[in-house]
């Protein structure tokens, strides 16, 4: 998009692992990305492929019992490399800070002024006893403290204490934090089109709709003006009509403030109308990622394609749908083995498919393939056979029922490990 | 209805933490206690007597008393400290405490049990009936319900019991019957208006718990598709919304025995019980000589203590080991 | 449920002149609020939600009718209500000829056996505490259908049918992931062998691989049992993909049904065109398409707009005949309409802090000018046609006097449409029977010829394809006569 085509976000060998009952769940693994400055980057993929466990990683927002236990986020930013290269010159390289070696202050007063996060549900993200507008002049003040001190102090001093909370009982008027960042919020309100700032600006989240909130929720990130936006699922809970204000928002606030966007929904259509380069999430890795016209026209992935092929579009032209088999992996570092995680519902799975393959080129610019098919045509007489992994289930009964068939099926653990409890990635 | 997953669970959380083990050893040893205390007793906890200083008995008198008495001259103190004889001493009219707050753990569990079971009997049909039905059944049900609330339970079960009297129903013990246990009571006697005054003010309760339970899983599909198959409001009760409700109403209930044995301690501590083997009864009587001779409401005191610990203690488990959020329900 | 036949009789075996199998004429389903014991006793009248207001469409045996709209228009109401899930507030449902609403006995329990539903949540429609063999012969046991064994066979045989296996019937819902569960509730739905089905959002908590896999599956059988169903879902595409008609739903009613193709291609009703607009498509020209994005949100249930329902947000809203003024300055004014109708402006903001001052909610009369000014340029965004200017200026000068009242009027006088005068009335469909639809039935009367008439076939609606827009009015006149088919 620019020409500069500086990365400002260098993920590499990123691992996020959960640790629970049934044991070890392997949510990211080996995860690698590279994110330009003013790019829409889109993630897309299954409930359970990691998307959204990515998109934490990245705002350092994994809790227990997740762990980021491999990798570095490397963030381009020349004056936080100055301010921390004395103290932790193994954090610096060259302009790019790891963020996964400097210490969990420096990475929290980033939060807000270099990343911010909008997620899917807005409701849950504002406190239903405050106003919006105290909600976001919140914001502002923390934002504007933080950035008046040197990056490495702690950013949020002045804690909420019982007695303000005391106080503000008692004194229903000293609601917001100054009058400069009220005027900020009703700023903000306006940027991000909800009509009637200054009166929605006294309203709380319950007067809002589920459209406006999410509006709200978007101004809330951009109080610091952040560097790179972190979208999960923004619209998902919102119907058409609003989901297409709040795309345009996004686009048009993308080019006003020349932000970096990583957007990150399991719509291919959300995909399609925002972003310019994609990638494509199965089982904790991406398994495809290029250009929007690469992935979406050029596919190699067999996976890629089922996504686009199980895809009912509106002038009715597709006929029967193509679904991929089978259901979302388990992934249970137990139940994993060590080869292509979709070849079990793949219809191309051969025999170079039981070793796990690495990023392949797929011609094209920055268009990278895990499959062996970017190396070697399909080879009908390498091909798996039918049933090698175990049938679970029929695909989507096509078949017809066959009673026989029963007595050869006698696998049928794989069905129950979905990973809905692993890492809150459902959608 | 029990599934194998809530078998896991409880044994997953019962030995994950000390507290459940705590509770379940606790629970077991009164009752224990309770069952074989007729084995388990030293004296008759009935029989009152009077013990000179070096605990030699002397005939008892027949009425009760407090204090010290003259008796030719001499003073003789009537509650005697712990000996070899009385393991934990005599109360004031020379009763052996030790066997009495073996007797008394008896009468607390079983109102504690039986009062739970009447307030689970009234209120868990009622709350599911009004949660599940709504409108004005709801309406209705839930006013007599507040209106129930609105008394305090002590008063209202004082009051019941103003009007009909304490009626203590004799049960006749098994042990002494088949000749197990000779010197000791025949029979004991259990509070019956006390019984059922507890389960009427604990009711309640369980009305409310269940018909939250009930207004939300009627909303839940599958009521909804077995309405649809024309399934018929009893079944739906029994079948979906009955088993579905269960785990927060056996939490409330082991929490609730919990309340509905301090409930009767504090009745038996007022006088209003019908028996005096009561811990309550028990604790009200070593008041006056709370100083001099603690050990008299010391010992039914931590009985209800430790009961209601071990009763919590294993509420919290079956909360935490029922409860489909915690684990393995996918969302 | 082929999608390229986009004929209204649906299966062959239908007669042409057959009766529909479902007939809903006029369903009202409201909610009441602030109607408890308490409420009443402090004399709070109960308000209503008015979740489907008038309701009417017919499927034939054999079709798909698809019911699309957004959340809260009513779209699931609808479905329940029908099932006789919830009982209606006015309106009748015709299965077979028999009103659902009056059946009784072995009438009701041959009902409950021929109409079946698949509900949206995969997680909720399963009772968490049976196994999937006890769920799936539910219906058998409550009908008493065979014997034991039987049901069993029965229950194995259907799960076979929807792809699962049969080892799998002492499992419990938990141990399933999404898509095998909604295989379960469908499985449930068929043990009775239904004729109709309504599918309510089948699909949408699904991914789309799996998603694509289920209605592959109820694709198919739907010609296996010769199956009629009723799709309720806001995914326009698994509308289009899976639907033989659509009924697009707004606030509580129809404003267009037709042959999904029809709908789809040529679409009437400027909301069914927005919201057609508002999908992003899955391809690589996305970019470049341009759309037009609705501006607001859907108003509330229990206080809809008279007249057309969506002419607050609606961007083809019709100017009165005399003034000659383009849509999107139309559309501004109306916005403005309804923000002083609504008091949301607040007039104490207006301008720097202090330049206003109000005493008795009356500004002093030598800043009003410049008051109206800078109201005018915080709530319009754009210029209007000078005689149009002139008036919403005399509007806010009214506010400068905090007279909300007559600055409401003064517009209304001037800009009262149609639209908001009468509820258009879904035409095409014989109207004059379907009393439920709202408050304007009267076709012929005051509606004249509304403005620029948008698609250049559009002037009518025809018989199958009919259109609750003023738009479209003229068709209303000789809709009476021409009963639908």
């Amino acid at each position: 998009m620019t020409n500069t085509q500086q990365e400002i976000l260098r993920v590499s060998d990123l691992s996020t692992r959960f640790f629970t009952q049934e044991g070890q769940v392997n949510a990211v693994a080996d995860l690698d990305l590279r994110i330009e400055r003013g790019e829409v980057f889109g993630i897309v993929g299954e409930s359970g492929s990691g998307k959204s466990v990515t998109a934490r990683s990245i705002m350092d927002l994994i809790e227990p019992p997740g762990e980021i236990t491999d990798g570095s986020i490397e963030f381009h930013d020349s004056d936080l490399a100055d301010a921390v290269r004395d103290d932790y010159p193994e954090a610096v390289d060259g302009e790019y800070v790891d963020l996964l070696e400097v210490p969990p202050e420096i990475r929290e007063s980033l939060r807000g002024t270099s990343f911010s996060m909008i997620f899917q549900d807005p409701e849950s993200s504002f406190n239903p006893t405050l106003t919006v507008g105290e909600q976001l002049a919140e914001a502002v003040e923390v934002q504007r403290r933080a950035s008046s001190r040197p990056r490495s102090t702690r950013a949020k001093t002045e804690e909420y204490s019982f007695g303000s909370f005391a106080l503000s009982t008692v004194l229903p008027s000293k609601k917001y934090v100054t009058e400069e960042s009220r005027n900020r919020a009703i700023e903000l309100l306006e940027l991000v089109g909800i009509p009637d700032p200054v009166e929605r600006a006294d309203e709380y989240p319950h007067e809002y709709s589920g459209g406006m909130l999410q509006r709200a929720m978007i101004a809330q990130a951009l109080a610091g003006e952040p560097d790179v936006l972190v979208a999960d699922e923004p619209t998902t809970a919102l119907d058409v009509t609003i989901q297409a204000q709040v795309l345009d928002l996004l686009a048009d606030l993308q080019e006003e403030t020349g932000m970096t966007i990583v957007l990150i929904t399991h719509n291919l259509g959300v995909i399609a109308r925002m972003c310019d380069r994609v990638g494509v999430m199965y089982a904790g890795e991406i398994v495809e990622r290029g250009s929007l016209e690469d992935v979406f026209d050029e596919h190699v992935h067999p996976y890629t394609e089922g996504l686009l092929g199980s895809l009912p579009d509106l002038d009715g032209t597709t006929g029967r749908l193509q679904p991929i088999a089978g259901n979302v992996p388990s992934l249970l570092d137990s139940e994993m083995e060590n080869r292509c995680y979709f070849a079990d519902r793949c219809p191309k799975a051969m025999e170079d498919c039981l070793d796990h393959p690495p990023e392949y080129d797929a011609g094209g610019d920055d268009h990278e393939v895990r499959c062996v098919l970017a190396e070697r045509r399909y080879d009908r007489t390498r091909a798996l056979p039918d049933g090698y992994f175990g049938e679970t289930e029929r695909a989507a009964a096509d078949k017809h029922a066959d009673p026989d068939r029963t007595e050869e099926d006698v696998q049928p653990e794989r069905a129950e490990g979905t990973v809905e409890s692993s890492g809150g990635d459902r959608l | 209805m029990i599934s194998d997953r809530v078998k896991s669970n409880l044994k997953r959380t019962f030995f994950q933490s000390l507290l459940p083990k705590i509770g379940l050893v606790l629970l077991v040893s009164i009752i224990l206690m309770a069952t074989f205390a007729p084995l388990l007793a030293t004296h008759d906890p009935t029989r009152t007597g009077y013990y000179d200083e070096q605990g030699a008995e002397y005939p008892p008198i027949g009425h009760e008393y407090t204090g010290s008495i003259a008796e030719d001259g001499e003073i003789v103190e009537i509650t005697v400290e712990p000996t070899s004889e009385h393991i934990l001493g005599t109360n004031n009219v020379g009763q052996d405490v030790y066997s009495r707050f073996l007797y008394g753990a008896r009468v607390s569990l079983l109102v504690g049990v039986l009062g739970t079971i009447m307030a689970l009997a009234i209120g868990v049909p009622v709350g599911l009936i009004a949660g599940y039905y709504g409108g004005r059944v709801d309406d209705a049900l839930m006013r007599v319900a507040d209106t129930m609330l609105a008394f305090p339970a002590l008063v209202l079960a004082l009051a019941l019991i103003g009007v009909f009297g304490e009626s203590p129903v004799m049960v006749p013990d098994p042990f002494v019957m088949i000749g197990l246990a000779d010197g000791m009571p025949e029979a004991i006697p259990i509070p019956g208006t006390v019984t059922i005054v507890v389960g009427l003010v604990s009711w309640v309760w369980f009305a409310r718990v269940a018909r939250g339970e009930a207004l939300a899983i009627r909303n839940e599909e599958y009521v909804k598709a077995a309405k649809s198959f024309g399934t018929s409001d009893r079944t739906i009760l029994l079948q979906h919304v009955l088993p579905n409700s269960l785990t927060p109403i056996i939490v409330l209930a082991t929490i609730q025995i919990a309340v509905i044995i301090l409930l009767e301690a504090s009745l038996a501590y007022l006088g209003f019980s019908g028996t005096t083997l009561s811990w309550g009864y028990e604790i009200e009587r070593g008041q006056d000589v709370l100083r001099t001779r603690p050990w008299v409401s010391m010992f039914p005191g931590i009985g209800i203590v430790l009961t209601v610990i071990g009763v919590n203690l294993l509420g919290d488990w079956f909360r935490d080991a029922l409860d489909p959020n915690i684990e393995g329900e996918g969302r | 449920m082929s999608t390229e036949t986009p004929d209204t009789a649906g299966a062959g075996d239908a007669p042409a002149d057959g009766q529909p199998l479902v007939r809903v004429d006029g369903l009202e389903k409201y909610f009441w609020e602030n109607n408890s014991l308490v409420d009443r006793l402090l004399g709070d009248d109960p308000v209503a939600v008015r979740a489907v207001d008038g309701v009417s469409f017919d499927i034939q045996e054999g079709e798909t009718l698809g019911l699309v709209g957004e959340s809260g228009c009513g779209k699931s109401t609808t479905g329940e209500t029908l099932l006789r899930l919830q009982e209606p507030t006015a309106g009748r449902v015709e299965f077979d000829g028999q009103n659902v609403y009056d059946l009784e006995g072995s009438d009701l329990t041959e009902f409950r056996r021929d109409a079946q539903v698949v509900f949206q949540d995969p997680f909720s429609s399963l009772d968490p505490r049976m196994t999937i063999g006890e769920i799936v012969q539910q219906p058998l046991a409550v009908h008493d259908v065979g014997t034991e064994q039987e049901r069993e066979r029965r229950v194995r045989e259907l799960l076979e049918r929807v792809g699962l296996s049969v080892e799998q019937l002492d499992r419990y819902p938990h141990e399933f992931s999404g898509g095998q569960r909604q295989r379960i509730g469908i499985a449930r739905a068929l043990a009775l062998d239904p004729e109709f089905l309504v599918l309510d959002e089948p699909t949408s908590a699904l991914d789309v691989s799996v998603q694509a896999q289920v209605l592959n599956l109820l694709d198919d059988l739907q010609a296996e049992f010769d199956l009629t169903y009723l799709l309720i879902s806001h995914d326009l595409s698994v509308i289009r993909h899976i639907c033989d008609r659509v009924a697009v739903m707004y606030l509580g009613e129809i404003v267009e049904i037709g042959p999904a193709a029809d709908v789809f291609e040529d679409p009437k009703h400027p909301y069914t065109e927005a919201l057609l607009e508002s999908v992003p498509r899955a391809s690589t020209d996305e970019q470049d398409r341009e759309i037009e994005t609705l501006s607001g949100d859907v108003p509330s249930p229990r206080d809809p707009p008279s007249g057309c329902r969506f002419r607050t947000r609606c961007p083809k809203v019709i100017p009165p005949e005399d003034i000659d003024i383009d849509r999107a300055a139309f559309r501004a004014i109306m916005d403005l309409r309804e923000r002083i109708e609504g008091r949301d402006i607040s007039l104490e903001t207006v301008g720097e802090d202090g330049q206003f001052e109000f005493e008795d909610g009356r500004l002093a009369v030598g800043d009003r000018s410049e008051f109206v000014a800078t109201l005018k340029e915080r709530v319009l965004d754009r210029d209007l046609p000078a005689r149009d200017d002139a008036i919403v200026e005399e509007a806010l000068a009214e506010l400068a006097a905090s007279d909300w009242e007559a600055a409401a009027e003064r517009l209304r006088d001037e800009y009262e449409t149609v639209c908001e005068r009468q509820n258009p009335p879904l035409s095409g469909t014989g109207t004059e029977t379907r009393a439920g639809a709202g408050t304007g039935t009267g076709t012929g009367t005051g509606m004249e010829k509304a403005g620029p008439s948008s698609t250049s076939d559009g002037s009518s609606a025809d018989e199958d394809h009919p259109v609750a827009c003023h738009l479209f009015a003229e068709s209303g006149h000789r809709a009476p006569e021409s009963d639908s088919r």
